[in-house]
């Protein structure tokens, strides 16, 4: 765990002491497998600036904090490969016709960006032969065969990454324990569109759901993961 | 009704929060043929929201709106809250009250088109619940103080999370005032 969360300075006192309460068990696993949630265009659209500016602009981008978070990203996504853990990429299924057009993802007021700021940044985009799913709803699970692919790749805990950290994230990390996996989260590589929210997530999903680790404590876990999968 | 961000939530967010959320600002109201979805939380979580809760089941009953129980492993509902001998109970193994439960199948029999959830903890079993509701095609409200969590702050920053993605956050007075609240008229 990080020695000095970032999110001491937006939790009150109250709610932190229910870390003491905390049952997570500490993040192990075998078969890693990153998860990296909704790192498409959109939400880089606008350049790294304060997202209060983009909100005419660019309503869906987290702007500042979507490309602080980018080079950290490249980062775990290269610890993983070189590790042979394999990276599973999430992005909106854009095809109109695979739903009613009066369901969203969330109550965010109905605009239709350019579905092709959908596709995965070009920095992030998946390699050939990396699983890449397709959802309609908030969680990476949520009417996808995710939960197939961790089966047939026998992967045993999941790093999560990518935005936003309150929705998307959360809801996968949510379904992920569910599941029964073990999960971590980086909080590095994972952003939103205020700092509140960013940490006040954190917090809570480390609390209930997941283990909040800095990158190069992930990055640990990728090359521990190296060993075990030798032998398979 | 009171302006979206006048609850609870309020004197967490700065005037920059409420501008870069403002895209989320809509119309709220509870959807035609609800149904109210009691989430009994594992542990007792002590609070206002039993009470307020408890008049929103009863409210419920008398206007003949179904009420579902959403239960977790070895849970002992509140008795003020338990459910009566024709409601739905729906054991939960885990946080959300869809997750792995009869739920779905409980609420497609009742013909049940939208969801009222109140119980508790806010943060955890409430929240879950409506992101997975919303995920299923449910309209979900939420009257604020018929939900609890074991602090404060959690409570205030899972009804600001659901409030402007999930779900329509109300005051129970304003929740009991809609006219869909209440049962279909007969077919």
């Amino acid at each position: 765990m990080n020695p000095d969360p970032s999110w001491t300075d937006f939790i009150d006192a109250p709610t932190r002491a229910l870390l003491a309460s905390r049952k997570i068990a500490p993040f192990a696993g075998r078969r890693l497998a990153v998860v990296a949630v909704d790192l498409y265009d959109l939400v880089y659209d606008g350049g790294p600036k304060p997202v209060a500016e983009l909100i005419e602009s660019h309503p869906a981008s987290c702007g500042e904090y979507a490309w602080r978070a980018l080079p950290p990203t490249i980062e775990l996504f290269a610890c993983a490969r070189t590790n042979g853990v394999p990276v599973i990429h999430v992005t909106y299924d854009t095809r109109l016709e695979t739903d009613a057009q009066t369901v969203h993802p969330t109550n965010r007021k109905k605009r239709q960006p350019d579905l092709a700021l959908y596709r995965i940044k070009e920095e992030l985009t998946p390699l050939p032969g990396e699983l890449v799913i397709y959802k309609k709803r908030a969680s990476a699970f949520f009417g996808t065969p995710l939960m197939a692919f961790l089966n047939e790749l026998r992967i045993d805990a999941l790093i999560v990454v990518g935005e936003s950290t309150s929705g998307c994230v959360r809801s996968s990390v949510v379904e992920a324990w569910s599941y029964g996996y073990p999960v971590a989260v980086v909080a590095q590589c994972v952003f939103d569109r205020c700092e509140l929210i960013q940490q006040a997530s954190l917090f809570d999903l480390h609390l209930k759901y997941a283990e909040v680790m800095d990158l190069p404590a992930a990055c640990g876990h990728l090359q521990g993961a190296t060993e075990s999968r030798r032998g398979l | 009704m009171r302006d979206f961000e006048d609850y609870c939530w309020r004197e967490l967010i700065t005037d920059e929060v409420r501008y870069i959320y403002s895209p989320y600002v809509r119309d709220r109201s509870v959807g035609t043929c609800p149904a109210l979805l009691v989430i009994h939380p594992a542990l007792p979580v002590d609070g206002t929201w039993r009470a307020a809760a408890q008049h929103l089941v009863e409210t419920a009953r008398a206007r003949a709106v179904p009420v579902v129980h959403s239960l977790p492993p070895g849970a002992t509902p509140w008795p003020s809250l338990a459910a009566r001998e024709a409601e739905a109970v729906s054991p939960r193994p885990v946080d959300s009250a869809f997750f792995s439960s009869d739920l779905e199948r409980v609420l497609t029999r009742l013909d049940v088109q939208s969801l009222v959830l109140c119980g508790a903890p806010t943060s955890a079993a409430v929240r879950a619940s409506a992101v997975e509701g919303k995920s299923f095609g449910y309209r979900v409200a939420i009257a604020e103080e018929t939900v609890g969590d074991l602090t404060s702050m959690l409570h205030q920053l899972a009804l600001f999370d659901i409030a402007h993605k999930y779900g329509d956050v109300m005051s129970l007075d304003e929740l009991l005032g809609q006219p869909t609240f209440s049962a279909p008229p007969p077919r």
